[in-house]
């Protein structure tokens, strides 16, 4: 579908609630926060949660805004060009890091155009395939695999997705090349795992633990480094003999470069208060995920992530020479 | 009679298509063609233009044989008021800000009616505006400037 | 009883005081924005949403519900009124709608709507209580194979949709189908046909085609002659339907609720194509096939049944699946993430009284929505009684606003121009416009799906026949060109002997 929508109603309610507000200096008005997918993926809930919690803190309404297109970099362009005064900001997820290399010729400099807030959350990543697929567990479905690499096809949810860098990261760790199927979005490429079209995905808690607790799909491992609360009998891939498969998807809020650090270390704060949220942390823990730690929501904190995945990234999407442009 | 003559409509219908099938094929033939395995983005829309251009050609043979009407007026009045009325909207709504922007977007368009006298244009566009700010500014609250920044407000 | 037991549940839920208050307010809400000329269901979604985030989330949901079906109902009325259809489903309502009330009968297309519209969701509300497991597991049969296959019968039928010449109508559907492939290469990545447009990246908006090439085209078509003829309205005649109505409404509707019904459910976009399937069912095996494109009643109420009982169904795969069919279930799944649910195959059974709350609303919003449009319809022919130079800026300036804020993106107005021209421009050469809508839509779906089925088959094209649904699928769309293309060559025999 097209770009869609772009929540631009705040409510009638919300204006109440914003017009009560009497805060001093930083933020006198709503602030936006860009989203660079559709409304109603994973990323858009993530940030919802939080932006809703950050505006009861700040006082202010923060309108969620979804510019989505071109795996991310479209909302993230448009931050990156926006005045830095603090109204405008982005929540953008591991693909920042990764469109660095994907993408050849980028409108902005990942690591100069944006000033940073903090981390949000790492969700962690599923292996699953089909219900009905062979393999009983990890070791198996390695084993299998190697030896069914033609005809083991897996799916991803566009270039750049979440599913799509798990998915290149499998493929490497395993040295097995598989026949790889795009789709427009984790919707239908669910569907087609569900109806048994495709064999495997990788994809996030976000998406997956619904499907995996109601039997629909065959779980085989979880990439976060200790076992789920929500998924206690899903092994992590360390357990399974693939430590490398480590991985995250991991969320930060950017502002536009220059944006003043009064700023970015208020919204920092109010990040930190927003993950203690009782109601953000049971949401995450629905969704399979847990917020990161204070020293983590920090300006700081997302800078130093950024750099090492830029690093961790570019030799695996290099190796399987994809480029999205 | 059945002469041989060509229907202008059909011939002008028949070259649109040929033309933006060409268009399309010569910015397709640039993209990666792909195999019939993994198609790459060039391959659908190459096969497509193909085949409009091919269907451009049947529209003017099959235009010599059929009878022919005239195309009748054009609304040249309209098109110059009409069109205009949504790209200046576009190009004044963040500078102006809503409401004024979408009065004057309404009274562009209004003038593209010969029956629209000056004083009802205004009344008309007027209420216009006034109804679209109370639904849409105020009721809906979306987030449009009423009035923007090249007014010095 | 099972489902007796859960349908009281929902009943019970959903016609709480509040909960009913909710389902009315969105009801009103959805038709009031939808009925705005150019502003489609998604648009009201995506406007009206936040609205709903501060409620319960059965109430959220069961307003989101109302919402949609209102603005699907608005949506309608614009089409019928003014030809300036908001979403594609009721481009098809405009074909022979608006035809209908030029001829004075914009009453009687309206309330053919209506009452299609409410049989349609009633027996479809039916179907989503009692089948929904079993109708996903058959929906989760189509492949890219099927869909392919499912794509070519609605392009081969959508020939229907022009009552001119086939070959132009084929021509706009391959027009349709390149316009929709603007924007990136999902499999690559790769932009393409974009002009170096950034704002083209992720297609045409088709909201901004689809009022250009209708309605503004329309506009400008009326201004040609200005003073030789009076525009539009002839002498409204009755309102409502005559007796000679119902009997060629009831038929339609029947079929058009089946055609919609079985392809709402289908998750990889078969709804899309049922207002258009039922209109090309109508038109064939109706006696009177010229009527069609003049103010067929049976062009209305099909199609309007089809859409709505598609639109019912499509729910289906939402709420067994937590997949979303269309991008208005993709919105309200993320209203339903925002209020703590995440959809997934157990929320029927983990939250029982709000999945047949959901159900029983529908039920209740549709019959809301004909309470509150039987009498509106008084109110919307009157507005054709205002002279259309007075109509025409209010269009303009409510399509200017409604593609704006959809995206906020000033490049959609300029696209709403362009294809303004473009539209007139065609509608000069007897091209129609509801084949490149057709085509526009299904351009996208057309391309993925055969480019992912040749993949999963390793580049093997027989898989197209060896799946028997898709084998069934492309022998019906082969019937369907054989029937289609038999009476166009006769015609054309005869017009040559006529010549002679």
């Amino acid at each position: 579908m097209h770009k869609l929508s772009i929540f631009l109603a705040a409510t009638a309610a919300l204006a109440l609630v914003s017009g009560t507000a009497g805060a001093q200096g930083y933020p006198e008005r709503s602030i936006t926060m860009v989203v660079p997918f559709a409304a109603g993926g994973p990323t858009d809930t993530v940030t919802r949660l939080v932006a809703e919690s950050m505006s009861k803190d700040l006082g202010q309404q923060i309108i969620v805004e979804n510019v989505g297109g071109a795996g991310g970099t479209l909302g993230a362009s448009q931050v990156a060009k926006a005045e830095p005064d603090g109204y405008t900001l982005l929540l953008h997820h591991i693909g920042m890091a990764t469109s660095a290399t994907l993408y050849r010729k980028l409108p902005y400099d990942t690591m100069n155009a944006f000033e940073y807030v903090g981390l949000v959350t790492d969700v962690p990543m599923t292996i699953v395939a089909k219900k009905d697929f062979e393999p009983t567990d990890m070791k198996g479905l390695i084993e299998y695999v190697k030896a069914n690499a033609d005809k083991v096809s897996l799916a991803n949810a566009g270039i750049g997705a979440a599913s799509h860098l798990c998915g290149m990261l499998f493929m490497s760790e395993i040295k097995t090349p598989l026949v790889t199927v795009p789709y427009k979005g984790t919707g239908p490429a669910m569907t087609d795992l569900l109806g048994g079209q495709v064999d495997l995905m990788c994809d996030q808690t976000t998406n997956t633990t619904k499907q995996i607790k109601g039997g629909t799909i065959k779980a085989y491992a979880v990439t976060s480094a200790k076992r789920l609360d929500a998924l206690p009998d899903l092994p992590t891939v360390a357990e399974s003999g693939l430590p490398g498969m480590q991985v995250g998807i991991w969320h930060g809020i950017y502002a536009p470069k220059g944006t003043p650090a009064e700023v970015t270390q208020k919204l920092s704060a109010s990040l930190q208060k927003a993950l203690k949220d009782p109601n953000v942390v049971a949401r995450f823990a629905e969704l399979g995920t847990v917020p990161v730690t204070d020293a983590e929501a920090t300006p700081e904190g997302l800078k130093s992530k950024l750099e090492s995945e830029v690093t961790r990234w570019k030799p695996v999407i290099e190796a399987a020479g994809q480029y999205a442009d | 009679m059945k002469s041989l003559s060509f229907s202008m409509r059909d011939l002008i219908c028949g070259l649109l298509f040929i033309a933006v099938g060409l268009f399309f094929a010569i910015q397709a033939y640039g993209l990666e063609l792909g195999t019939a395995f993994r198609m790459g983005p060039g391959y659908f829309p190459l096969v497509l233009a193909g085949i409009l251009v091919l269907l451009g050609i049947i529209v003017i043979i099959q235009g010599t044989q059929l009878e022919h009407e005239p195309m009748g007026p054009i609304a040249w009045r309209g098109l110059l008021f009409i069109l205009p009325a949504p790209i200046f909207f576009g190009l004044t709504v963040r500078g102006l800000g809503f409401v004024p922007s979408l009065f004057l977007t309404g009274l562009l368009a209004a003038f593209a009616s010969t029956r629209m006298r000056p004083g009802t244009a205004l009344l008309l566009v007027g209420g216009l505006t006034l109804f679209s700010v109370i639904v849409f500014s105020y009721a809906l609250g979306l987030p449009f400037r009423r009035f923007g920044p090249w007014l010095g407000l | 009883m099972d489902l007796l037991s859960n349908l009281a549940l929902g009943f019970a839920t959903a016609a709480s005081p509040w909960n009913l208050l909710f389902c009315l307010t969105g009801v009103l809400l959805g038709t009031l924005i939808g009925v705005l000329p150019g502003i489609g269901a998604t648009a009201t979604i995506a406007m009206l949403l936040p609205i709903t985030f501060q409620l319960e989330p059965v109430s959220s949901l069961i307003m989101l519900a109302g919402i949609y079906y209102g603005a699907q109902y608005g949506g309608s009325t614009t089409a019928i009124l003014i030809n300036m259809p908001g979403e594609s489903s009721s481009a098809v309502t405009a074909i022979d709608g608006y035809q209908m009330a030029r001829r004075g009968r914009a009453g009687a297309a309206l309330a053919i709507a209506a009452i299609g519209s409410f049989f349609a969701g009633t027996v479809s509300t039916v179907l989503v209580a009692v089948f929904a497991p079993p109708l996903t597991a058959i929906a989760l049969q189509f492949g890219s194979a099927e869909y392919f296959s499912l794509m070519i019968v609605g392009l081969v039928s959508s020939i229907a949709l022009a009552h001119g010449s086939v070959v132009k109508a084929l021509g706009m559907v391959v027009l349709g189908l390149l316009l929709g492939l603007v924007g990136t290469d999902i499999y690559t990545g790769t932009p393409r046909f974009n002009l170096g447009i950034l704002e083209l990246s992720d297609g045409l908006n088709f909201v901004a085609l689809a009022v250009g090439v209708f309605g503004i085209a329309e506009i400008l078509r009326n201004l040609e002659n200005e003073h030789e003829r009076d525009v539009m309205i002839k002498k409204v005649t009755n309102l409502w339907p005559t007796r000679e109505d119902w009997k060629q409404m009831t038929a339609p509707i029947l079929r058009g609720t089946a055609i919609g019904s079985a392809l709402g459910i289908l998750p990889g976009g078969g709804a899309i194509l049922a207002s258009f399937a039922s209109y090309t069912v109508e038109k064939r095996i109706s006696n009177s096939p010229g009527e069609f494109g003049k103010g067929a009643i049976a062009g209305v109420a099909g199609p309007e049944s089809a859409n709505n009982a598609g639109a019912q169904t499509s729910f289906i795969p939402m709420l067994t699946l937590g997949i979303p069919a269309n991008p208005v279930m993709a919105l309200m799944i993320g209203a339903m993430i925002i209020q703590g649910i995440v959809p997934g195959p157990n929320v029927a059974t983990e939250q029982p009284a709000l999945f047949w709350g959901i159900i029983a609303s529908m039920w209740i919003g549709n019959l809301m929505l004909i309470l509150l449009n039987l009498p509106l319809i008084g109110l919307w022919v009157k507005l054709l009684t205002i002279p259309y130079y007075m109509l025409f800026p209010a269009i303009i300036a409510f399509c200017s606003i409604g593609v704006y804020s959809v995206n906020s993106n000033v490049f959609d107005l300029y696209a709403v121009a362009f294809f303004g021209l473009m539209g007139y421009g065609l509608a000069k050469l007897r091209c129609e416009p509801a084949p490149l809508l057709l085509g526009f839509v299904l351009g996208p779906l057309l391309e993925e799906h055969l480019r992912r089925a040749m993949i999963m088959s390793r580049g093997d094209p027989t898989t197209f026949l060896t799946r028997p649904i898709s084998l069934i699928l492309l022998l019906l769309a082969v019937g369907v060109l054989v029937v289609v293309l038999l009476p166009s060559i006769r015609k054309k025999r005869d017009e040559v002997f006529v010549e002679d």
